[in-house]
């Protein structure tokens, strides 16, 4: 007996994914077209990005520098494209106010990166000759060697402002305990849970989550990104909502007549 | 020299504002100050007399006519006591002024919303105008700042920037900025401009090199913010008293005399109006704001928790700026508080005649209710103003723990809370001549919106201003005089703060009284007015949701005072909204029935 493959441009069993995608999708091109059309969806006030300037202001009155870190991920990372986001922003009110800005990174094509956001909001503040691309360096790959590099730059330094935006993970303590011991006003911005905790502990403000990935959408107040943010919302409210039926019918199921006959997975093993 | 307090026995004070120039007369009775006699005269500050000091003579003079005490010379200066015996003259001459537009000032920072609104602070504190801030993030640029710079006229600038130690660059271009563009002074070409320094130390010689022989009189005093984390006002406000007395007032026609007259420094006057009102404050344990609306300009003082406060709002007025109340809260704002028939158009046409008469006084009920219904938005607008400004410190280190993660709240909140405020002192026609106390009372109530348990009280003939100088030399005398006679206490309003459902109760209440006792609910909505003559022991239960100072739905028992209104109960809720047309219309004609604004 041959045994052959057929083609097939759909998996039955992930038809289920397919739907969800579609109706995702559609939540929110629907969101966007709303947004275009007037209804602007209104964002909360996310204290940690209305604190930007505050803590620029802080950095020109106290004649220091200013240090963003955009964690230790390369560009693949969504942190990172969503840290360098709020780079452009931080480096807008920083030109504005001719404050210096330290830009230190542990991977050469987030530099690049980098370095393109904070000229290019250099030349929208109006400030093109504040752009300087060698305080936005490269320092190393090693993620204890660039954490010691960051601590030493602080104690060396003493930035009166630090922001953390990005992918962290254990140099997260390092860095925001150095940054408290040398005052400075910290906003710290990652999606990894596990650091959540000690940036909400030791840093001023904190973007969690979410948070951090709607500052593009917060900051540029742009209809488009905002009427995203809202369909994004309306299909995640949607699938907690079914999540919660399932599991409702799940538990009423195994509590039906029918299913208690049944022996458990358990008891025929 | 300062005198002795203990053989201060008969004062004379004087208030020199812009039109008018009022004395009044305190005097020692039974061991007890009291505000005894009052006149007042023609301001006489600008030609044909160019002679403050006349404008005084006449209005102690007038003084002297009502008390029977003979206070001014022959000369027309003001006599004095030679002996504790004579019954001629006074002890102690004091005296404010406001006469030719004030002190104005410029204020300059490196950063707006800190060093610039620090100095800005230190300069509305000591009494001043602030013509303009001019900041390195004021999105002006450099030329413009210049342009802005040269056309103004002020008396003195108050430059402050860096923390110690910290920025020189920016705060040295803000006074390279200032000295070539040469802003000249308001009182002409012979007066060197005093500039203050109040920034880094580490700037002050570079400020001093920058402003050598530019003919400016630079004076450099402790930094204003020596860290971001504290504000040191105290030397800043001490150098523009200083200056305003050694300069402005020199240059001002017959002040010269007036300051050789005086017993203590003249101050501005809404610098003194401040220091009254943080006296009182501290003495009592307080918090206080109070209020003086004017034709033009409507001046907020705060103080919460010891940090005093002042704004002006320049164009919230009763009279010159009636227009721009208008235009600024919207017609139907104003209209919301008019519970007679009166459409825009109407409204509109009273708003014109006024800015073509602005001197003019309400002649008819219409009026009257027409332009207390303008003061309450002015007033409100002028208090939204103030809470913006009165805020805690700004770029200040926040100390976090786990617990803050979904409350992480911003920096620079507002001081002033409607909770914790505990007298609401008013000023200015509008407020002090309204026909009735009650009218007075509904006013503040309803602009202010003061939450809990707060008096009122109202300052009918303005003597705070004076008050604020004698507490410089005479504390208890100020104090004394503040209580009985400066003060016409309104009554206490209690106002639970929370969202009212219509028909639904707001609180229980009970109070007790000499000769009296009443008890009820309060429903939402509703307003009710309590004649209690001078104290009563008051007890209350808010709802669950609603608050009258001790948290939600707890109970308090306190002795709250009366006064000419008495005990007013506020079921509106807060913040407070009135619901538009016909229904808005009944509500607040039904409120004006239960405080019995127009009985008539």
């Amino acid at each position: 007996m041959v045994l052959g493959a057929d083609a097939s441009f759909l998996n039955p069993d992930k038809l289920l994914l397919l739907v969800v995608l579609a109706a995702t999708c559609a939540c929110i091109v629907a969101s966007m077209i709303a947004a275009r059309a007037g209804s602007v969806p209104k964002i909360r006030r996310i204290a940690g990005l209305e604190a930007v300037e505050e803590a620029v202001g802080r950095a020109t009155e106290m004649g220091r520098p200013i240090l963003f870190v955009p964690g230790i991920q390369d560009m693949d990372n969504p942190m990172t494209v969503a840290g360098i986001t709020v780079l452009s922003r931080v480096a807008g009110t920083a030109a504005q106010y001719d404050a210096t800005l330290d830009v230190p990174v542990s991977r050469s094509l987030v530099m690049q990166a980098a370095r393109e956001s904070v000229q290019a909001a250099a030349l929208q503040a109006g400030q093109p000759d504040w752009y300087d691309p060698e305080r936005i360096r490269y320092i190393t790959d090693e993620q204890f060697g660039y954490a010691a590099y960051a601590a030493g730059a602080m104690a060396r330094d003493k930035p009166a402002a630090c922001f953390y935006m990005g992918c962290f993970f254990a140099e997260s303590l390092i860095l925001a305990e150095n940054g408290n011991a040398i005052g400075a006003i910290q906003i710290a911005g990652t999606a990894e849970t596990a650091q959540l905790p000690f940036f909400v502990a030791s840093c001023d403000y904190t973007l969690i989550g979410e948070e951090f990935f709607a500052a593009s959408a917060y900051l540029s107040g742009a209809p488009d990104q905002l009427g995203t943010l809202r369909g994004q919302d309306i299909a995640k409210a949607v699938i907690a909502l079914a999540l919660v039926a399932g599991v409702f019918m799940a538990t009423i199921r195994v509590f039906s007549p029918e299913q208690a006959s049944e022996p458990t997975v358990e008891a025929t093993q | 020299m300062q005198k002795d307090p203990s053989r201060i026995k008969v004062v004379v004070a004087t208030d020199c504002g812009s039109t008018t120039t009022k004395a009044i007369l305190i005097e020692c009775v039974d061991g007890v100050y009291r505000q005894t006699h009052r006149a007042e005269a023609p301001t006489t500050v600008e030609a044909p007399f160019a002679d403050v000091t006349l404008g005084v003579t006449n209005s102690v003079t007038e003084l002297q006519e009502l008390s029977g005490r003979r206070l001014v010379n022959d000369d027309g200066t003001i006599l004095r006591r030679d002996s504790p015996e004579a019954t001629e003259g006074c002890d102690l001459y004091i005296s404010t002024s406001s006469a030719g537009g004030g002190l104005q000032m410029m204020v300059a920072g490196v950063v707006k919303e800190m060093t610039a609104e620090s100095a800005k602070r230190a300069a509305l504190g000591a009494g001043a105008i602030v013509m303009d801030t001019i900041a390195s993030n004021d999105r002006r640029r450099p030329h413009e700042q210049v342009q802005r710079i040269r056309e103004l006229r002020p008396d003195m600038v108050l430059i402050s920037g860096g923390t110690d130690g910290g920025d020189t660059k920016k705060v040295t271009e803000l006074a390279e900025l200032i000295a070539p563009a040469k802003p000249r002074p308001r009182f002409g070409g012979e007066y060197s401009l005093p500039i203050i320094f109040a920034g880094n130390r580490d700037a002050r010689p570079a400020i001093e090199r920058t402003f050598a022989g530019g003919g400016f009189d630079l004076k450099i005093v402790d930094n204003l913010r020596p860290t971001l984390e504290r504000e040191h006002l105290g030397p800043a406000r001490e150098t523009i008293h200083d200056v305003f007395l050694e300069h402005v007032m020199a240059h001002a026609p017959g002040y010269d005399q007036l300051i050789s007259w005086a017993d203590a420094p003249i101050m501005p006057t809404p610098g003194a109006v401040g220091d009254i009102l943080q006296a009182i404050a501290k003495g009592r344990g307080i918090n206080v704001v109070g209020v003086d609306i004017g034709g033009a300009t409507t001046d907020v003082f705060s103080v919460f928790d010891g940090s005093f406060n002042r704004t002006v709002s320049a164009n919230l007025g009763m009279s010159y700026s009636i227009s721009n109340v208008c235009a600024e809260a919207g017609m139907e704002s104003v209209l919301r508080w008019v519970h007679l028939d009166m459409d825009e158009r109407e409204l509109r046409n009273r708003v014109k005649n006024k800015m073509i008469r602005p001197t003019t006084i309400p002649q008819t009920h219409e009026a009257l209710v027409f332009e207390q219904a303008v003061s309450r938005e002015a007033l409100r607008l002028a208090y939204v103003q103030h809470k913006a400004f009165a805020t805690e410190l700004k770029g200040v280190q926040q100390q976090r723990t786990v617990g803050d993660a979904f409350s992480q709240e911003e920096g620079g909140r507002s001081l002033v809370s409607g909770m914790k405020l505990d007298l609401l002192v008013a000023s200015g026609g509008v407020l002090s001549h309204a026909p009735r106390m009650e009218q007075t009372a509904s006013m503040l109530i309803d602009a202010f919106e003061p939450e809990g348990f707060t008096e009122l009280a109202k300052d009918s003939i303005f003597m705070m201003p004076h008050l604020g100088v004698l507490a410089t030399v005479h504390e208890r005398a100020a104090m004394d005089v503040f209580e009985r006679d400066c003060l016409v206490m309104l009554g206490t309003c209690i106002a639970p703060a929370g969202t009212p459902v219509a028909g639904k109760p707001v609180m229980r209440w009970s109070a007790r009284w000499d000769g009296g006792s009443a008890e009820g609910t309060l429903m939402a909505q509703e307003m009710k007015l309590l004649r209690i003559g001078e104290r009563a022991l008051v007890e209350v239960v808010p709802e669950r949701g609603f608050d009258v100072g001790a948290g939600p739905g707890v109970a308090v028992k306190r002795e709250v005072r009366g006064g000419s209104v008495g005990l007013i109960l506020d079921g509106r809720g807060r913040s407070l909204s009135v619901p538009d047309g016909a229904e808005g219309r009944r509500l607040v004609a039904a409120w004006a029935k239960a405080l019995e604004l127009h009985p008539d």
